[in-house]
């Protein structure tokens, strides 16, 4: 079958026999790495990294709003958490049920831990 | 069960979504040997600047890796950085080799293989002519030689050549035809007698 690729070469030509057979022959030569990657992989940019203020300073600003929504709507801020401690002092709680949400809780942390710890390595 | 191997399209995908490091050590390791081959064939033979535009297009590549939209292998996109690194820095030191190497040939056109012995003819012939091509491409300008080693060296069609040195098709074969006559000239010692 031939090459459905458009042919560089004319292959009545001694030339293109020439430059196909010394094309082929370089090819073959393979190139060994000899640390060439490991210089590449060190001429790399830096991985950019966030500046270190910025999350206490994400922290502070979702403290003020907040502390904003608190102080402008005081009586809704009230009575949500009312609702909320509602909700939870009806809900009857076991020992089991305590031992239980604790074992969840742990098993979240570490797989996130380790995940992060995979991420970062 | 052996792990099916993991293409180049994944390897790029993880570098740019996850900024994984060693997917694209993986592509260096992969494509290092070709796109120095390249870069020797372009700077006719100088192996310690091949190798350092070869540092330069992968580096290149890294930040660049988010544009590549795989319109064409990942292979011929490195070719196109490569090839774009070589012209800048061929620009940038205006060939100063080029004319030395040219009076080389010119001197060597009487007698190209003055010291080949009969008996071993044949081999001495194979292995002079990579130094004979080395030389002999030195004599083309940049785009014939661009032209030859994409079309040739790097067995490319006229079009993924043409996207390797954005320009026309036509152009790509133009400089093919000026570069082989070049080349004939140059290496006529290889021309089978008549």
């Amino acid at each position: 079958m031939s090459d459905p690729r458009t042919s560089a070469s004319d292959k009545d030509d001694w030339l293109d026999r020439l430059l196909v057979a010394e094309a082929a022959a370089s090819r073959d030569a393979y190139i060994t790495d000899d640390g060439f990657t490991a210089k590449v992989m060190t001429a790399l940019p830096p991985p950019a990294a966030l500046p270190s203020w910025r999350r206490p300073v994400v922290v502070a600003l979702w403290g003020v709003a907040a502390a904003g929504v608190a102080v402008a709507a005081p009586s809704a801020a009230l009575d949500v958490a009312r609702e909320a401690y509602r909700l939870l002092a009806t809900v009857p709680v076991s020992l089991s049920g305590i031992a239980a949400a604790a074992a969840t809780v742990l098993a979240l942390t570490g797989a996130a831990a380790a995940y992060t710890l995979r991420v970062s390595d | 069960m052996a792990e099916p191997p993991v293409t180049d399209a994944q390897l790029i995908a993880r570098a740019v979504v996850a900024d994984d490091r060693h997917a694209f050590a993986e592509l260096v390791k992969r494509h290092q040997s070709t796109v120095r081959a390249c870069l020797r064939k372009l700077t006719a033979g100088n192996h310690a600047l091949a190798d350092d535009l070869s540092q330069e297009t992968f580096v290149l590549a890294w930040r660049n890796l988010k544009s590549f939209r795989q319109e064409a292998r990942f292979s011929t996109w490195l070719y196109r950085i490569a090839t774009n690194c070589w012209l800048a820095d061929a620009r940038k030191r205006k060939e100063a080799l080029l004319g030395d190497r040219l009076e080389s040939v010119a001197d060597d056109e009487d007698d190209p293989m003055p010291h080949v012995d009969a008996t071993h003819a044949d081999h001495a012939r194979a292995s002079s002519l990579r130094l004979d091509m080395e030389r002999a491409m030195a004599v083309l300008s940049e785009g014939e030689r661009a032209a030859i080693v994409q079309c040739y060296h790097n067995d490319l069609t006229h079009e993924e050549a043409a996207y390797v040195l954005n320009c026309p098709v036509g152009t790509v074969k133009t400089h093919v035809l000026r570069g082989k006559q070049k080349l004939k000239a140059a290496l006529a010692a290889y021309a089978p007698s008549t």
